[in-house]
């Protein structure tokens, strides 16, 4: 085991604080990630889990989060020209005023509240995987909605009750698992239903999911589409779409700027704290450095034990935040925060943190300085 | 006459001290043989501690000339003092200066590893040293679990491993109780006497005096008296006994 490592090991104690400061800056940003972008899948979890292949949008988006997806209404007979398309469907959907009945002694709960239409025969499209035949079976009845248990309380409403959408009374029944939206919350409902609440636009309709004969083949019929389209739409594997959807919130203005505040925080803080921590923990074993230099061990040699310090202290720090995301995660789950964490975000924190491990040991380097090995000698 | 390991002529050195500048070594010439022993001695602030570190290359004279082991020490670029005191120089301290996560083993290892040692050969070098020394039996200990004693003889172990021919000891007895101190000095002496090193050794204890080839007596940064003397049959009677 190296000098460095060694050190680590048998001192933590010293470099518990660079631990902690890496793991925090490391939390501080993955949280961040992990909510906007767990409030982004919320919005599209019926479209992730659904059985669909391949998606169609407008052909300008860049997600289904930024901007108009949506299409002209004639694009979607279009599809079946396509000898593999098997089946496709338009995603339907828009906000609605909700307001519950309040029990005695009970506030009004006035919400705004996002409608997403399923259709209910079966091997739909639209139809997400893991939906159970319960819930099946509480949509078929018009004016039926579904929602996550997570919105319950929020708007103020149980299973069973009735309430207020649109302007027409609905009634909840069946409850949602893992589809917690802490930014609005979201009601399921048939087709029908959501035709008779609004009517639809007969100009044009939502982004299209598509099923195809063969699962496999998805690159390949989505690269076919895209030609066929000849620019009307966009064809995209439901996966692209999905990591399209991950980044589309990050790149919106407000959020953008958010995360790259706390980027820079996180690093002003990493760095500050790793580097001061590191500083002294090295200034405590200054005369054993400077008795290596002594023995003749390069400058460049401790240097190099420093740096080494400083990764292996990255190293830790990575572990550390690792644990404290999937605390936070699992406390966000449990209070129905939802969080994601799209492998991109984990490798950008991953490099950002051991940027901030080795900037920390470059900038201790200066300690070194004081490894005089002539002061050794009094 | 033994061969002469190291040679210093008309070393001068001063340090400033808020406007005035205090002369530490006034033209000091002095000289080490290979298998001798030679303690450097004077009282606190007689420029011993300077005279070492011009010697062995940790500090720069402002003038003078240090011939070691036939090189002109100081006119050598920094990378080839470093290297040369990597392969021929050992030292011990007065504080021990060892690495508090280091068992002994590793102590003495990470020094030949950064000589270039291959790992194998390191170990087997590590543990005869430490063997020599008597800290077999206590070669997986750390600092924190060993007697000032052991320790000290830990760090003679990491000067000897690299078979150094010269090897600097800088009070190496003054942290350490009269028995201890007996042990480090024997060992001292040992290794100039069975490796041929040339081993300096500053000090102010008289009684060590017994162990010494050569001793110089330092005041105000000059040398007073220099002169050659023979172990005392005491001392020749404890080294064997040892």
């Amino acid at each position: 085991m190296s000098l460095a490592l060694s050190t680590l090991i048998y001192e933590w104690r010293r470099y518990l604080a660079a631990v902690i400061a890496l793991a925090f800056s490391g939390l501080l940003i993955l949280a961040e990630v992990g909510m906007f972008v767990g409030i982004g899948k919320s919005f599209t979890a019926t479209i992730d889990r659904s059985p669909a292949d391949i998606m169609v949008t407008a052909p300008h988006s860049e997600s289904l989060m930024n901007g108009d997806s949506s299409l002209p209404r004639r694009i979607m007979p279009l599809l079946y020209l396509d000898p593999e398309v098997v089946q496709v469907a338009d995603m339907a959907g828009s906000g609605a005023a909700f307001r519950n009945f309040p029990r005695p002694g009970q506030k009004v709960k006035q919400d705004y509240v996002q409608l997403m239409a399923v259709d209910l025969q079966p091997g739909a499209v639209t139809w997400p995987t893991d939906y159970g035949p319960d819930i099946r079976q509480a949509l078929s009845a018009p004016f039926s909605v579904v929602l996550d248990e997570s919105a319950l309380k929020q708007l103020g409403v149980r299973l069973g009750d009735k309430a207020i959408l649109n302007g027409h009374i609905v009634r909840i029944r069946g409850l949602l698992h893992n589809y917690a939206n802490i930014n609005r919350p979201m009601l399921i409902l048939s087709r029908d239903t959501l035709t008779l609440l609004q009517a639809p636009d007969p100009e044009r309709s939502g982004a299209l999911m598509v099923r195809i004969r063969d699962p496999k083949r998805a690159i390949e019929v989505r690269d076919q589409l895209n030609v066929m389209g000849k620019g009307s739409f966009r064809a995209w594997t439901r996966n692209e779409l999905a990591r399209a959807n991950d980044s589309a919130l990050m790149k919106e203005q407000v959020i953008g700027v958010m995360m790259n505040f706390t980027i820079v925080l996180g690093v002003f803080i990493g760095v500050g704290i790793t580097w001061q921590t590191l500083r002294g923990a090295i200034l405590a074993n200054i005369k054993e450095f400077a008795s290596l230099r002594a023995l003749g061990v390069s400058v460049g040699s401790l240097r190099r034990i420093v740096l080494e310090l400083a990764f292996w202290v990255g190293v830790v720090g990575l572990m550390a935040t690792a644990v404290f995301v999937w605390g936070v995660a699992a406390l966000g789950k449990a209070g129905g925060v939802p969080m994601s964490f799209p492998a991109s975000y984990i490798i950008g924190a991953v490099l950002l943190l051991m940027f901030i491990a080795l900037g920390s040991g470059m900038l201790s380097l200066g300690i070194l300085k004081k490894s005089q090995p002539a002061d050794l000698l009094r | 006459m033994s061969r002469i390991a190291l040679e210093a002529r008309g070393l001068c050195k001063a340090f400033k001290s808020g406007r005035s500048k205090v002369e530490v070594l006034k033209q000091v010439g002095f000289e080490a043989y290979h298998g001798e022993l030679s303690l450097v001695m004077g009282p606190s602030g007689s420029g011993k501690s300077t005279l070492m570190a011009c010697m062995s290359g940790l500090l720069r004279p402002d003038e003078g000339k240090v011939t070691a082991l036939g090189q002109d020490l100081w006119r050598l670029p920094e990378g080839k003092i470093d290297r040369f005191r990597l392969d021929h120089c050992g030292f011990v301290f007065q504080g021990f200066n060892l690495f508090p996560a280091l068992t002994a083993l590793q102590q003495v290892e990470v020094v030949l590893k950064y000589q270039g040692v291959p790992r194998s050969q390191a170990r087997e070098r590590a543990m005869r040293a430490l063997g020599e020394v008597g800290m077999k039996p206590r070669v997986r200990q750390r600092p924190s679990e060993l007697s000032g004693g052991e320790k000290q003889r830990v760090a003679i172990a990491r000067a000897l491993a690299k078979s150094p021919q010269l090897i600097f000891a800088d009070e190496p007895t003054s942290a350490l109780d009269g028995e201890n101190g007996q042990v480090v000095m024997k060992l001292l002496h040992r290794a100039a006497k069975e490796h041929g090193a040339a081993v300096i050794c500053v000090t102010h204890d008289v009684r060590l005096e017994i162990y010494a080839d050569r001793v110089i007596h330092l005041e105000d940064g000059q040398i007073l008296e220099s002169a050659a003397v023979t172990p005392s049959d005491g001392a020749a009677t404890l080294i064997e006994a040892s």
